[in-house]
C-alpha cells in the first residue's frame, strides 16, 4: 500500500543549477522582448478586450499568447500569467479578465501558435534531446514562460507589484520553476497536480502519461538512464523550490495517476515559502476541480487583490 | 438538406476512399502485454488521419476499443491498461496533431471553422474520421466482433449510431449536446468560439441549424449498444438520456479517482476482462 505523503523522493542538484539557468536568463536577456500585440474585436466582449501577443524569448524564438485586459476596470490591474498542461492548448483566459486580471495565456514554444520552429511533438516534448540537459527540448520552454512575465513587467496597464502564476499540471510545475527563478517578481503561486516534481521517481509509479513517455524512452535506451537522470536533474521542480518565495498554493489528488501524490508531498517538503497543500482523496489529477477553483481564485484576490 | 440524406451522403462519400491502412510498429510501446502501431488511413477529402493501435498479447480475438477524438491539438496515447486488455485504436482526428499535414486545427476556431454551412463544416469531416476508424478497427482479425466499445464524447454517440456492430458506448465529456444553449452559461472554451463566431457577425440560426446534424439527441436512436452517460446534472442530459434506448446514467461525483475507476469496470464487465485502475497501489 502506497504512503504517499512520506515516500522518498529524491532529485540531485546539479552543481552548476544555478549557473546553468543564469546561462538561459542571459540568453533571454540578449534579445529584445519586442511585444506585439494585436487586438481582436471578434474575441473581445463588453467585459474583456482580447489581445494577440508575441514576444521573443529563449534563443530567439517568437512565441506566442492570449493577452486579456478588464475593460470596465481602470489601471494598473494584478496581473497572471497562466500556463497550460502538457496537451492542452492555452485558452483565451478571458474568465481571469473578467475577475480583475490582466492575464497573459503563454503558449510555450512547441504549442501550436508556437511550434513554426521548434515543434517536438505529443508524445514527444518531454523526452526530446532528454539525454543533453543544455538541448532538452524543456530549456526553452521554461525560459518562454519567464519571458512571458517580462513582457507583463513592460505593460503599462500592469501592476508589477502584483504578478502572480497558475497553472494545473504542467502549468503548476513551472509555476514552481518560473517563480523561482523570478523571485523577486512572483508574487504568489497557484499550482495544481504540479507535474515536472520527483520527475525520475514518477514513471516508477506510474503508467500514465506523460511520464510513461520516460518509460518508453528507457525501455529502448536502457543505457541512458544515467544521462536522463543527470539531465532532468536541471528541470526538476524539487530543486527549484527552495528558490521560490512567494506565497504558493498547492492542490493534489491523492489517487492522481498523471502526477504522483508522492512528488506533490515532496515538492511541499522543500518548499520553503509560505506553502498551502490541499490534497483531495479520491480524486485523481483533477486534484479537487473543479470545486477547488474557488479556493485558487480566493488565494489570488488575497495575494493580488483585484478591484483594489 | 435534411439530417438523413446528410449523413448519407458522408457514408455515401466514405464508401468511394479506401482506407489503405499502414501499420508501423512502435518498439517502445511493446511489450509482454501487448504490440502498439501507429496506424495512417484515408478518410474524405480525401485526408490521411493518424491513429495509435495496440493488440494484446496471446491468443485473440480480443473485446476492441474505439477512442474517438476529444476536443483539442493532442489526444493521449491509449494507456497501457487498456491496451493490455483490449485491442484499442485511439483516433487522431484531420487537424489534431499527428494528422495535421495540410491541415493544422486551431484552438480556438475548430468549432466553428465552416460552421456557417453544414456542407463545409469540419466536424462533417471530423464525423467521417470516427467512421472510418470504426470501419478499420472492426475489420481486424484480432477483434471480437462480439465485444466492440466506443468510448469518447458526442463523437462516440455519433460513431456508435452510424456504424452497426458496437455492444458498448461510454460517453463523457459531451460537447455538442444543447451547445446553443450551453453558450449562454459561461464564456469558457470550446463553447465560447461559438459566442465569438456570433459576435463577428454570422447568423445564430444559421449556426443552429449546423449544430443540429450533430445533436446526440437525433442520433441515439439508432445506437442499440449498451450505453454509459457520465455527466455532471443528469436533468440537463434528460433529453439525451430519454432517446437512447440503452443508456445507463453515472452522475459524476468530480472525485475524478472513483469516477475513472468506475467508468472502466463499467466496460470492463461488459467485455469480459478484469477492472484496472490507473492509479497504482
Amino acid at each position: 500500500m502506497r504512503n504517499p505523503e512520506n515516500a522518498i523522493v529524491e532529485v540531485e542538484l546539479p552543481d552548476d543549477f544555478d549557473d546553468f539557468w543564469a546561462a538561459g536568463l542571459a540568453d533571454c536577456a540578449s534579445y529584445p522582448l519586442d511585444p506585439v500585440l494585436t487586438e481582436m474585436p471578434s474575441l473581445s466582449t463588453e467585459k474583456v478586450i482580447v489581445y494577440d501577443l508575441r514576444y521573443t524569448s529563449y534563443g530567439g524564438l517568437r512565441i506566442a499568447g492570449w493577452y486579456t485586459v478588464p475593460r470596465e476596470r481602470p489601471a494598473p490591474h494584478p496581473a497572471l500569467v497562466t500556463i497550460p498542461g502538457y496537451i492542452s492548448e492555452p485558452t483565451i483566459p478571458k474568465k481571469w479578465s473578467e475577475l480583475g486580471y490582466a492575464t497573459l495565456a503563454v503558449a510555450p514554444r512547441g504549442k501550436l501558435r508556437s511550434n513554426d520552429v521548434f515543434n517536438p511533438g505529443y508524445p514527444g516534448l518531454l523526452t526530446h534531446n532528454i539525454v543533453d540537459h543544455n538541448t532538452y527540448g524543456y530549456r526553452g520552454f521554461y525560459l518562454d514562460v519567464v519571458r512571458a512575465v517580462e513582457v507583463l513587467l513592460d505593460r503599462p496597464e500592469v501592476d508589477n507589484l502584483r504578478i502572480g502564476l497558475e497553472g494545473s499540471s504542467q502549468g503548476g510545475g513551472l509555476g514552481i520553476s518560473t517563480a523561482a527563478l523570478l523571485p523577486d517578481v512572483i508574487r504568489c503561486v497557484a499550482a495544481g497536480a504540479p507535474y515536472l516534481c520527483g520527475i525520475m521517481t514518477a514513471p516508477t509509479l506510474t503508467r500514465s502519461y506523460p511520464y510513461e513517455e520516460i518509460n518508453e524512452y528507457l525501455r529502448v535506451h536502457p543505457k541512458d538512464v544515467d544521462r536522463v537522470r543527470e539531465t532532468v536533474a536541471y528541470y526538476d521542480g524539487l530543486n527549484f523550490a527552495p528558490k521560490v518565495r512567494a506565497p504558493t498554493l498547492l492542490y493534489i489528488g491523492l489517487e492522481d495517476d498523471v502526477c504522483p501524490p508522492e512528488t506533490g508531498f515532496a515538492l511541499r517538503r522543500v518548499l520553503t515559502c509560505e506553502t498551502t497543500l490541499h490534497a483531495y482523496p479520491h480524486c485523481a489529477h483533477h486534484a479537487g476541480l473543479p470545486g477547488v477553483m474557488r479556493i485558487v481564485e480566493d488565494f489570488l484576490a488575497e495575494h493580488l487583490t483585484p478591484g483594489r | 438538406m435534411n439530417f438523413d440524406s446528410y449523413w448519407s451522403a458522408v457514408d455515401e462519400e466514405l464508401a468511394t476512399i479506401p482506407a489503405r491502412p499502414v501499420l508501423d510498429l512502435v518498439p517502445e510501446r511493446t511489450t509482454d502485454e501487448a504490440t502498439s502501431y501507429t496506424v495512417r488511413l484515408t478518410s474524405t477529402g480525401p485526408y490521411r488521419v493518424f491513429g495509435h493501435l495496440s493488440i494484446p498479447a496471446g491468443d485473440g480475438p480480443f473485446p476492441a476499443l474505439l477512442q474517438t477524438p476529444r476536443h483539442g491539438s493532442v489526444n493521449l496515447v491509449p494507456h497501457p491498461n487498456d491496451r493490455s486488455r483490449y485491442v484499442v485504436f485511439g483516433l487522431t482526428h484531420r487537424g489534431q496533431r499527428l494528422a495535421d499535414e495540410g491541415f493544422s486545427a486551431a484552438y480556438p476556431g475548430l468549432l466553428t471553422m465552416g460552421i456557417d454551412d453544414p456542407a463545409s463544416y469540419i466536424y462533417r469531416g471530423i464525423a467521417a474520421d470516427c467512421l472510418r476508424a470504426a470501419e478499420f478497427l472492426m475489420s481486424l482479425d484480432e477483434v471480437d466482433p462480439a465485444r466492440v466499445a466506443v468510448s469518447g464524447d458526442d463523437l462516440a454517440v455519433l460513431t456508435a449510431a452510424r456504424r452497426p456492430g458496437f455492444s458498448a458506448v461510454r460517453v463523457s465529456g459531451l460537447l455538442f449536446y444543447q451547445a446553443t444553449e450551453a453558450r449562454l452559461k459561461s464564456s469558457h472554451y470550446p463553447l465560447e468560439e461559438l459566442n465569438d463566431h456570433l459576435r463577428a457577425g454570422s447568423s445564430a440560426q444559421i449556426v443552429a441549424d449546423t449544430l443540429a446534424y450533430f445533436d446526440p439527441v437525433r442520433h441515439a436512436s439508432a445506437v442499440t449498444a449498451r450505453t454509459l452517460l457520465a455527466v455532471d446534472d443528469p436533468d440537463w442530459c434528460a433529453a439525451l438520456i430519454e432517446v437512447l434506448p440503452a443508456a445507463s446514467v453515472y452522475k459524476l461525483t468530480h472525485l475524478d479517482g472513483t469516477d475513472n475507476d468506475f467508468l472502466d469496470a463499467w466496460l470492463a464487465e461488459l467485455s469480459g476482462v478484469p477492472p484496472m485502475s490507473k492509479f497504482l497501489v
